[in-house]
């Protein structure tokens, strides 16, 4: 019988790569509390073999959410999720470049297509999401 | 004779037959396509391309077979199945050649669970032990009637049925083709293990490892038989058709197993395939890939325990030679 948790998942076409799209999608389960402190991850190996990816791919996307303070890596454990400490915001240069990023992946969405309806009722759903996490 | 040789070679030809219909309704002739492709004309058309050739080798082999005159024979039944399966290569490489233009690349799913769970392997694991055990039993009773074995008795025959080779009754004589079996089985074992532990989440992974188990069940049967066939006085065909009771029944369970339209396709990238039949890609970690010329896994041959896995083979094969003799 498989065990059942949270889900990543990544797409060998986008543009972003894809050690880029492991970390995207550990720092939304990680942030959303699906994968709280003291949660072990599975091994670099197990998830690389699942994606389809190098083992180094996984293990840079670890090493750099270590870095960000999302996980803590041992030699020869499994990687584990810390408590980790909200950095305080020295100014809103970073909150800008957020926003920046943010708008521009909005105005992706509407030259793509997508109703402006949508990606207002999405945003609505991820807004709830933060203010309860 | 010339009739056992011409089953095993109409058996061989009924499998490369089938062939185009033991894949995934999304591959045929190792080319990933539309899961309605076969219906189309191009698709009837390529597997009726592929079964004319094999039906023309088969024909002209069985016919070798049946009429050549007897000084020809030794020659023929080594050459007609060797014959028959180039035929049933070259016809598929020119399919697959033709439909490979058209490839469509599956979308597949790329994802990981996160669950730190350790894999249990499935709880039939423990029939591996089987093979072992019959092969264990063979040998204690040829120990505990070792006086009913000949002196010197024979282990190998000609396509005439007549004995080629002998062995005499000495410790290497005796228990040598009982050893080499079970060599065998712990490869496929270890082979069904890899498997297991190297291949991405699915259901025919562990159809994958309950069938090398079942292999061995079929390496030890076979190799307890030509071990006993002197000492009990057994036809010659016995070692060479009772294994079949077990591989027959055991391909059509895997096939229909491996054939679940509900298990998701491996989604490997088609510029990885060599001509759809070998897996190279240095950035997939995983160790084996479902085929895509037939059912089955295979290996990625960019990992290096891919490597290790097939010199274990070769060491097998090769220690048969010191084994047996």
């Amino acid at each position: 019988m498989m065990a059942t948790g949270p889900r990543i998942k990544i797409d060998p076409a986008s543009d972003v790569p894809v050690v880029r799209q492991i970390m995207d999608a550990l720092r939304v389960l990680l942030v959303e509390g699906q994968l709280r402190p003291g949660t072990a991850l599975p091994s670099v190996r197990r998830v690389a073999m699942e994606l389809g990816v190098h083992f180094n791919t996984v293990a840079e996307a670890y090493r750099q959410l270590a870095t960000e303070g999302w996980l803590d890596l041992k030699h020869g454990r499994a990687a584990v999720v810390v408590e980790r400490a909200v950095p305080v915001v020295e100014n809103g240069a970073r909150t800008a470049d957020f926003h920046t990023r943010l708008r521009g992946i909005v105005a992706q969405m509407r030259s793509e297509g997508i109703p402006a309806d949508s990606i207002a009722a999405e945003l609505r759903a991820i807004a709830k999401v933060v203010t309860r996490t | 004779m010339r009739l056992i040789l011409c089953g095993f070679q109409v058996l061989m030809g009924a499998l490369l037959f089938a062939v185009p219909h033991m894949t995934r309704r999304e591959l045929l002739f190792a080319v990933p396509v539309p899961a309605d492709f076969r219906r189309t004309q191009a698709g009837r058309s390529a597997i009726a391309v592929f079964r004319v050739v094999v039906m023309a080798a088969l024909l002209t082999s069985v016919a070798a077979l049946l009429f050549l005159p007897d000084e020809f024979m030794a020659m023929a039944a080594t050459s007609a199945p060797i014959v028959l399966m180039m035929a049933g290569g070259a016809a598929f490489y020119l399919q697959y050649r033709k439909l490979a233009p058209s490839a469509i690349q599956f979308a597949g799913r790329h994802e990981a669970e996160l669950t730190d769970a350790p894999e249990e392997l499935p709880r039939f694991v423990w029939f591996a032990a089987g093979p072992f055990v019959m092969l264990g039993a063979a040998a204690i009773w040829m120990s505990q009637n070792w006086d009913r074995i000949p002196a010197r008795f024979p282990v190998h025959f000609g396509f005439d049925g007549q004995p080629n080779r002998w062995a005499e009754r000495t410790t290497r004589g005796v228990y040598g083709a009982v050893l080499f079996g079970a060599e065998l089985c712990a490869w496929l074992l270890i082979l069904g293990l890899a498997g297991w532990f190297g291949s991405r989440r699915s259901v025919t992974r562990s159809v994958m490892l309950g069938g090398m188990i079942g292999m061995g069940y079929f390496a030890a049967l076979l190799f307890a038989l030509i071990s006993l066939q002197a000492p009990l006085g057994l036809p010659t065909w016995v070692p060479m058709v009772a294994p079949l009771a077990i591989l027959i029944p055991l391909l059509i369970v895997m096939v229909r197993k491996m054939s679940d339209p509900q298990d998701p396709v491996d989604a490997t990238p088609n510029e990885c395939w060599k001509v759809g039949i070998i897996y190279y890609n240095p950035n997939d970690a995983v160790l084996f890939v479902q085929k895509r010329d037939g059912l089955g896994y295979t290996f990625n041959f960019a990992n290096r325990w891919a490597w290790v896995l097939l010199a274990g083979l070769v060491m097998v094969m090769a220690s048969a030679q010191f084994v047996i003799g």
